[in-house]
């Protein structure tokens, strides 16, 4: 589905399942890849101020389950989580500062391995396109990246400094192996290995003076084709980037590929905690005013360049909403994440 | 006035710059008692900054001694990429301005070593740190809930 007629739409987000479970706020959701395929239920992972991560898995008729609880590894809030790229591994990330790697064996779930070595709390974790990378980010403004070795060991292959403060998310590109981490700095930084060298290093900076955030920078998330990218912040803005160009092929002239795009603004009036991008190109945000929004591109004529028109507004939850995830599968399907503890599923309806 | 030229013999003279001669003296005795005391702190600083700071160096030349030797024992002790990490933070604690306090990169060049030194302990699986008064486990009583 590329072009969708929105005008005449009579579009709805609708509530349709709340997951209940954790004692305390929910940081952030993650859908297994492999949801839906052949023979796997839809499962979502969740983690929480509570110290746990859940699973939960949709049943043959219709209705969700907390399936395990991955408790007892790590000793302070879980903030992040995310499924390898096949499904089979879960990685979290902690306050502890430590990072967990997690097996399915039966219906359990084991942690296989503990990533140590960020000096305080973990922010965020992520996996490569092709699940041999690893990348975590910390208050303690490092981004560590580690390689997949055989037998569940993670070797950490580079540390990248650069970010001035906290890091708050880190982000792969879709099919290259190129790495985005934003932080409480305002900045975006943009991350791809000099093979002539050997290491990482940052190839662009994308801060205010390339039209970017003015305040902390939450989230980021790349529209499936990775050729737009979309940043959300404490200053109430989204920003949408063209990330078309390769970083890796741009020659050193001190241009980055990347750019600025537009800004969508005056829809959240406090910070947008959340974005993400669905294969339909639907972008969905959540913020601290209870609400999720979903945006859609607008093809305009009268104005230079794309512009972003709101689909949607809803109060979603009783307090701030901490990440907004779609269903990788089912591109109608939103899970939100909330501090009130709940999770919630919700249908996008009246698409023509 | 009188002109300055003329040889005082003014025998009010003394009297009348009174208030400027205990002045003077005042300020060189004050001058004086304050490059002692300043020099005697300066020392104390001194020497215990560069303990720190040798302390903290000689803790990282001592694990790279030992991880050395392990590697001289059995080639295959570590992976190759810990190794060349090894080699590097040897390196780095070699040419550290021991001699050189007052050389403006000392601070990034220890910051350097320490990341170096997380990187590869984090790789071992081990949880050494270098203790001492260090300014960097100040982190353990921020906690930040967000």
């Amino acid at each position: 589905m590329s072009e969708i007629d929105l005008v005449e739409a009579n579009l709805a987000l609708k509530e349709i399942h709340k997951l209940e479970g954790h004692t305390d706020r929910v940081w952030s959701l993650a859908w297994n890849p492999a949801t839906g395929d052949d023979g796997h239920p839809a499962t979502l992972a969740s983690c929480s101020g509570d110290k746990t991560v859940r699973i939960w898995q949709q049943g043959p008729s219709g209705s969700w389950d907390c399936t395990a609880v991955l408790e007892d590894t790590h000793n302070r809030t879980v903030r992040s989580c995310a499924w390898s790229p096949c499904g089979k591994l879960l990685a979290t990330a902690s306050f502890d500062a430590t990072t967990a790697i997690w097996q399915q064996v039966g219906l359990d779930f084991e942690c296989v391995a503990t990533l140590e070595g960020h000096e305080n709390e973990v922010k965020s974790v992520a996996w490569n396109p092709s699940g041999t990378l690893l990348a975590t980010c910390s208050r303690d403004k490092s981004v560590w990246i580690w390689e997949m070795q055989p037998g569940n060991e993670f070797e950490c292959i580079a540390v990248l400094q650069g970010h001035t403060q906290d890091v708050k998310m880190v982000q792969w590109h879709p099919h290259l192996d190129v790495l985005v981490s934003v932080s409480y700095d305002n900045s975006i930084r943009v991350w791809i290995e000099d093979i002539d060298i050997d290491d990482w290093s940052s190839v662009q900076t994308l801060s205010k003076t390339s039209c970017g955030h003015s305040s902390t920078v939450w989230a980021l998330s790349f529209s499936s084709g990775g050729d737009r990218m979309v940043t959300s912040s404490d200053d109430l803005t989204m920003k949408i980037w063209d990330t078309t160009k390769n970083p890796s092929e741009v020659s050193g002239d001190g241009n980055g590929s990347w750019f600025h795009l537009c800004t969508i603004s005056g829809y959240h009036d406090r910070p947008i905690f959340s974005v993400n991008w669905s294969r339909n190109g639907i972008i969905a945000s959540g913020a601290a005013d209870d609400a999720i929004c979903l945006f859609h591109e607008q093809k305009n004529d009268l104005v230079h360049g794309p512009s972003y028109r709101l689909l949607l507004k809803v109060k979603a939850h009783d307090m701030d909403v901490n990440s907004v995830q779609w269903n990788p599968k089912d591109p109608n399907i939103l899970a939100s994440a909330s501090d009130d503890g709940s999770i919630k599923l919700w249908q996008l309806t009246g698409l023509p | 006035m009188e002109p300055a030229t003329t040889i005082s013999t003014d025998f009010l003279e003394s009297t009348v710059l009174l208030d400027q001669t205990l002045y003077d003296e005042g300020f060189r005795d004050g001058y004086r008692d304050g490059m002692d005391s300043g020099k005697e702190e300066g020392r104390e600083v001194g020497l215990k900054h560069g303990f720190q700071v040798g302390e903290e160096l000689g803790f990282y030349r001592g694990c790279v001694e030992i991880w050395k030797s392990a590697i001289r024992i059995d080639g295959n002790s570590f992976s190759s990429r810990v190794q060349k990490r090894i080699g590097e933070l040897s390196e780095l604690t070699e040419n550290y301005p021991l001699s050189q306090p007052e050389n403006e990169s000392v601070q990034e060049m220890m910051d350097a070593i320490r990341i170096k030194f997380r990187i590869i302990s984090a790789n071992l699986g081990v949880k050494l740190e270098y203790e001492g008064n260090n300014l960097t486990n100040a982190s353990k009583q921020d906690l930040e809930e967000i």
